[in-house]
């Protein structure tokens, strides 16, 4: 075969193969009833590699196995959460862009950084929720909740907290908790961190006083004895740590913390969400995933459909009230 | 040990190895692809292997990206990952002297030399330097960020006016984004993707990358010719009496590296940039840098591949990671059921041994990988010219993008390639502008978030222990030159005066 010969049965070959995909997509077009019928992609407002990414990750692989498509994990970071929910938000109501929403969707709008609220999305379920805790240095003074309440009332401006950026979930929750314990939040510091592992370094090192990140996050080093929890802010103990009271047990009603879930752009068919929220639950029932909950320290936290959609609804106005009373 | 070696051996370890290296060679050589993220999309397929397999994939890939970074660096002036920006000064200099191979046979000796002695520092003296940057706080890190700051005037060769424009420009694009003590949008009109600020990446992307492409679409003689005449040459032979005469580069560069990398709170990429200036200092012939030294391609390249072993020590006696790399790794390990943190050298003694031997014998393998990367992206420069340019441009396009799936940073990328562009027309150094835009951020939010800690009072940054010596050694580079001049001045005046009669 000389080259031009060979050339020219390439682009053909080229061409019968484009050609053949357009008959493929548009036969695709027309099984579009069944719902899915293409890949969809799953919008992922944080990080390849962080904790989000992680349980997205393990998501898409089996809602593969349990809906027969592709379901393709894209991470679209920045903006504290805002370029990803947005995106997700705007995206095609079909159900072929579902979204991982995470804590930072109730409080996008309150703290100015984007023009979204709940009711950008209609809800598959929650998963995940990890509530915030008060843990301090195992030298640290402080034995009880009332011991570091008493010590910001005699010193104001003194006890320095720390866990993550300002107005992200750990700082949201200590304000929701000095407030509930009727203490000013101007009475103790906020010291900013990229999350939570320099949040622990600082702590380690004595350069703050008290974190509030989840348990979890901190698990390592509570078991070796370096740290030690005060509370946690959840109705329940967390099984994990069953030694750590809540802080309803010590007479502060308040609970708060970070939670991730599903969503589609709102606006999207009942029947096509109807077969997300079915292959979700049993997949959330499913023993695998219990067990890689457990292996990465996340808590599990089940909540369908509509209870979901009343939530995150919940939690945007609790939030707002927070954020407002504060001023961010 | 015999036996721990043998396990590491086994096909079902060495293999995923292998391959995980290749694919450090890919992700690291491809723009916008960063160790990071190699490691991120390893993690995955981890899970269904065992952990030792695991570790080995994530630690090959990511030493040997951070390597690989550094040959789009040297042959084409993109940086393949953020750490390899300062491998684009002398290392692309030797490119265009058609000596390529060899800078970058020079840069993977040193890339392994640099990554086997941060391996050893993690495997003797972890704890004791864990407990150094737990003393690290924000004051450390802002005299830390100065520090680095100050080395724009070391690596801007020629004008130092110019490079102050070029570090302040950076500086000021480095505002851009969310304010770190309040929380609100800064200089972002609005605009929900310039919240987290300008991107790095995109924006040394346009600046090295499409900027090279502008000023060779400008000069149309140079378009045909083909970017070398021959073949790129590997020399081992050439390459290894070079870096023995410059043992103490690497030594101290390997040394800087890794303490800046097991700082949870600065990196590969300052890391790089930091030894890179101390070796000009410390250099006979600190005129050379910028235009080919083999110093200048040494420094960084030790530095980095040090700085990725350093990020593990806080990750292993601690469980707090050192970068974003060891931050994906500790969540991987505990999916292994791993648990990092004090406790770990305890429960998994044998793990932990499994995970040094892997990373020490990561360094040898990179030679081999390396050079068959060297080879294989060499072939791109014997391409005319007007060929590598579209490849370039492709490259900054698709790199820029792959980040953040964002279209957004591509216009990013495009503008500041316009903008290198005519910077570097008028003389204005680059490598200031790189320093202004990572350590900006740096410099700022420990300043601020210092501040809030102190409520206001600046004193403690000179009083705290550690604080008050990095303050003096800022000190020292700054005006001990100028100060010493002065007073061997004043001296040989002074002798002048009592030798007249």
């Amino acid at each position: 075969m000389n080259k031009r010969t060979m050339i020219v049965s390439l682009v053909v070959a080229l061409l019968l193969v484009a050609a053949a995909g357009t008959v493929w997509a548009g036969g695709g077009a027309e099984r579009e009833a069944v719902y899915p019928s293409r890949t969809v992609s799953v919008t992922v407002p944080w990080a390849a590699g962080g904790g989000t990414d992680r349980v997205a990750r393990f998501w898409a692989d089996a809602f593969q196995q349990e809906l027969g498509v592709p379901f393709v994990v894209e991470n679209r970071t920045g903006g504290g959460g805002a370029v990803g929910h947005s995106a997700g938000a705007r995206a095609a109501a079909d159900g072929y862009t579902i979204t991982m929403v995470t804590f930072e969707l109730a409080t996008l709008q309150s703290m100015g950084l984007a023009d979204l609220t709940y009711a950008g999305y209609d809800y598959i379920l929650q998963m995940n929720e990890d509530a915030a805790s008060v843990i301090v240095r195992a030298d640290s003074p402080y034995q009880s909740i009332q011991d570091l309440f008493d010590a910001i009332e005699a010193n104001p401006g003194q006890v320095s907290f720390s866990g993550t950026a300002v107005g992200g979930v750990w700082d949201l929750a200590r304000v929701g908790m000095l407030l509930e314990a009727g203490i000013d939040p101007d009475d103790t510091l906020w010291i900013p961190s990229e999350g939570a592992a320099p949040a622990i370094t600082d702590l380690l090192g004595g350069h703050v006083d008290v974190i509030t990140n989840s348990l979890p996050e901190a698990q390592s080093q509570l078991e070796a004895g370096n740290l030690r929890a005060l509370a946690v802010m959840s109705d329940q103990r967390n099984p994990a740590f069953p030694d750590v009271p809540t802080l309803k047990e010590q007479g502060i009603d308040w609970s708060g913390g970070t939670w991730r879930g599903f969503a589609v752009p709102a606006g999207t068919p009942e029947n096509v969400r109807q077969v997300l929220v079915e292959a979700g639950e049993k997949i959330a029932r499913s023993t695998e995933f219990e067990n890689f909950m457990a292996d990465a320290g996340f808590g599990i936290r089940l909540r369908l459909g509509d209870e979901y959609a009343e939530f995150v609804e919940n939690e945007h106005y609790t939030w707002q009230t927070i954020i407002r009373e504060i001023g961010f | 040990m015999v036996e721990l070696f043998v396990q590491v051996m086994h096909p079902s370890i060495l293999f995923p190895w292998f391959m995980a290296m290749l694919f450090g060679i890919f992700a690291g050589a491809t723009p916008g692809l960063t160790a990071t993220m190699a490691t991120a999309l390893i993690v995955p397929i981890s899970y269904y292997m065992s952990p030792l397999a695991g570790l080995a994939m994530i630690i090959g890939a990511t030493f040997t990206a951070i390597f690989a970074g550094d040959i789009p660096a040297t042959f084409l002036r993109i940086p393949g990952t953020p750490a390899s920006s300062a491998a684009t000064l002398d290392g692309y200099q030797l490119t265009l002297q058609g000596k390529g191979g060899y800078a970058l046979t020079l840069d993977l000796i040193c890339s392994a030399l640099g990554g086997l002695m941060g391996v050893g520092i993690l495997i003797f003296v972890a704890p004791p330097l864990a407990q150094l940057a737990l003393r690290f706080s924000s004051a450390e890190y802002f005299w830390l960020g100065l520090f680095g700051l100050s080395m724009s005037a070391v690596v801007s060769k020629g004008n130092t006016f110019r490079g102050i424009i070029a570090a302040c420009f950076g500086l000021l694009v480095s505002t851009v984004g969310m304010d770190v003590t309040t929380g609100h949008p800064r200089f972002t009109f609005g605009q929900l993707d310039l919240l987290s600020g300008v991107g790095f990446i995109p924006a040394m992307i346009g600046l090295f990358g499409l900027s090279e492409v502008l000023k060779l679409v400008s000069n149309r003689d140079a378009l045909r010719q083909p970017s070398i005449a021959s073949a790129v040459k590997i020399s081992l032979r050439k390459a290894l009496p070079v870096v023995w005469r410059h043992k103490f580069t690497v030594l101290r560069s390997g040394g800087i590296g890794t303490v800046i990398g097991a700082l949870p709170g600065a990196g590969a990429d300052i890391a790089a940039w930091v030894s890179y200036g101390m070796a000009k200092k410390f250099s006979r012939n600190p005129d050379k840098f910028g235009t080919g030294a083999d110093e200048g391609v040494i420094a960084p390249t030790s530095a980095n591949n040090a700085g990725l072993a350093g990020a593990w020590i806080p990750a292993l006696v601690f469980g707090v990671p050192g970068d974003s790399i060891t931050a994906i790794v500790v969540g991987a390990m505990l999916m292994y059921g791993l648990r990092p943190g004090p406790l770990i050298f305890e429960q998994s003694r044998e793990l932990v041994n499994g995970i040094f031997l892997i990373a020490v014998l990561t360094q040898f393998m990179l030679i081999g990988v390396g050079l068959l990367g060297i080879k294989a992206f060499g072939r791109i420069l014997q391409l005319p010219r007007n060929a590598v340019i579209v490849i370039v441009l492709m490259f900054s396009i698709v790199g820029s993008f792959a980040l953040q799936n964002s279209i957004f940073d591509i216009y990013i990328m495009i503008a500041f390639g316009i903008i290198g562009f005519y910077l570097e027309k008028n003389d204005v150094p680059l490598p200031p502008l790189i320093l202004g835009l990572i350590l900006g951020p740096m410099v700022e939010r420990n300043l601020r978030v210092g501040l809030v800690r102190t409520q206001g009072d600046f004193l403690p940054f000179l009083t705290r222990p550690v604080s008050s010596v990095l303050a003096i050694a800022l000190f020292i580079t700054l005006f001990g030159g100028p100060i010493l001049g002065l007073l061997r001045r004043l001296l040989s005046k002074y002798a002048a005066k009592r030798n007249e009669p």
